[in-house]
């Protein structure tokens, strides 16, 4: 087994500003990931997730400590994480005055794929993620379901070896959620793709991930295979052991309750 | 545990970034060609209304050949301030979509995302000050200076723009708020354009506005395009106007580039 993401220690600190005192986002995190898995990440908002995969995507620089994706440090060598890494964000991947098909292949183009090249893997990806048929509309005037579904393509359009889930299916209603998942299993199952999933749904997690780890006040709660955090606290559901590790319920919103 | 090793994947180039970079907005601008349209209503009834209310100023010998002849290159450099006001809209709507985090984790260098949405709109410009001038020769203005005058006052209304552009990629990067970018160039916009030679000639002027306005890079665009049109331009000071707005253009990028990279750190 070899890992794919090798996180030691970060720590992010924001400048709380007006005399506030700083925020500690993250506060000692580790954690590894071994290729071709999926590893969910879960905890109430303001856990530190979202500022986890910051750091990972090279979108923000940890205030301390280290880490490496795709076997690249994430501080000296960012533009090698980027290359090898797709990022699907809470927002959008794509311009919405631009098409599917034009999102798909400058997103192609601008991580130096050649013009032919660009054209054939959008239009396998299009295929492979049923937009073919909306591949010429505006990116703006897709449904929620659809313009997920290409943000995942607009990030996979390079073969990125780590793929960053963040909340992909938020907002999503219960059949595009399905599919979503669907979507997910299969890229996991083809093998050699990591993928980190930030959820606010237990379901999602125990149903894709390989791996869980819960966050709160960005330190790690506890990790572990969805059977093992079962086992270790006696519960049925992770609705339970999340209960149980973090102290308090998980409302579908993420917000601890 | 070792970790994976794989050669690094290609990445585009600089220019080869900036250019497709460029080629989204130009499409984005295509298909939003209303914009610059209705951005062209404005200057139309500029030319129409101060071209009628203040006809009779063409009386006065400090405005040469008639009050329209001298209001154009004004009209143009005023467009020039009006359509850069929004300049840094196209970044907040990145922001918020979501787009502008897409672009940042990826390969793509920070200065090719800037230089190829800044060229984007130096191109719209160009379009839009070409039309403006056509506009201003149907509403009876002059340009004796023919077509070297032509591409003079549209090399200085594209210098005007980069100054001016720049500056509102800067705004909109570390304010990141559509109603502080507008506020901010609603501010500034009315001075500028009223000290500055824009409608007044210098000599109609009062002492200390014309002190301001001779040191007003928007005096100094205003000269340039208005004494190429009218083939008037002394060439020692049109230099030193044309190198003053190339310089302030040049500063108003690299603090748009700056403001990309100020962003990204806060993030």
């Amino acid at each position: 087994m070899s890992a794919a993401i090798q996180a030691v220690e970060l720590v992010k600190t924001y400048p709380g500003g007006r005399g506030r005192p700083p925020v500690h986002a993250l506060d000692g995190l580790s954690f590894e990931v071994a290729a071709g898995t999926v590893f969910g990440m879960l905890g109430p908002n303001g856990a530190g997730k979202s500022t986890t995969t910051k750091l990972l995507t090279t979108l923000a620089v940890p205030s301390a400590g280290t880490a490496a994706v795709a076997g690249r440090d994430i501080v000296r060598e960012p533009a090698a994480v980027r290359a090898r890494i797709g990022h699907v964000s809470q927002g959008s991947a794509a311009d919405p005055v631009l098409t599917a098909r034009e999102n798909l292949r400058l997103a192609g183009r601008l991580r130096g794929m050649r013009p032919t090249e660009a054209r054939q893997r959008a239009d396998s990806l299009l295929e492979e993620f049923g937009l073919a048929e909306a591949a010429n509309r505006a990116a703006g005037k897709h449904s929620g379901g659809m313009r997920r579904r290409l943000d995942v393509a607009v990030a996979l359009m390079h073969r990125p070896q780590v793929l960053f889930l963040d909340e992909p299916t938020t907002g999503l209603d219960p059949e595009s959620r399905s599919a979503m998942w669907t979507e997910i299993a299969r890229l996991a199952a083809d093998g050699g793709l990591t993928v980190v999933l930030t959820t606010h749904y237990l379901e999602e997690a125990d149903r894709l991930a390989d791996r869980l780890m819960i966050v709160d006040h960005g330190r790690k709660v506890v990790e572990g295979t969805p059977a093992e955090l079962k086992a270790a606290a006696g519960a049925r559901s992770l609705d339970e052991v999340y209960a149980h590790y973090a102290g308090r319920r998980f409302d579908t919103e993420g917000a601890a309750a | 545990m070792t970790a994976i090793q794989i050669p690094a994947p290609a990445s585009a180039g600089w220019f080869a970034q900036t250019g497709l970079v460029l080629g989204r907005w130009l499409r984005v601008t295509g298909r939003q060609v209303w914009g610059v349209a209705a951005s062209l209503f404005q200057p139309v009834v500029w030319i129409l209304l101060f071209g009628q209310v203040y006809a009779a100023l063409g009386a006065l010998p400090a405005f040469g050949d008639g009050y329209i002849t001298y209001l154009v290159p004004g009209i143009l450099m005023m467009t020039v301030l009006y359509a850069g006001a929004w300049a840094g809209s196209g970044y907040l709507e990145d922001i918020r979509t979501g787009v502008m985090d897409q672009l940042l984790s990826s390969p793509v260098r920070p200065s090719a995302i800037v230089v190829g949405q800044f060229l984007q709109l130096l191109l719209v410009n160009l379009v839009q000050a070409a039309l403006v001038l056509g506009i201003g020769a149907l509403g009876g203005a002059h340009y004796p200076g023919g077509i070297g005058g032509f591409l003079l006052a549209l090399a200085a209304a594209t210098l005007l723009a980069g100054a001016f552009c720049g500056a509102s990629i800067a705004v909109a990067l570390r304010t990141r708020s559509q109603v502080a970018l507008i506020g901010i160039s609603q501010l500034v916009v009315l001075p500028v354009t009223f000290l500055s030679t824009t409608m007044m000639p210098a000599a109609l002027q009062p002492d200390w506005v014309r002190a301001v306005a001779s040191w007003n890079p928007m005096t100094w665009a205003v000269e340039l395009g208005r004494g190429g049109l009218a083939s008037t331009l002394d060439p020692g000071l049109a230099w030193a106007q044309a190198g003053g707005l190339a310089a302030i253009a040049a500063l108003a990028l690299w603090w748009a580039i700056a403001s990309l990279g100020a962003y990204r750190r806060s993030l």
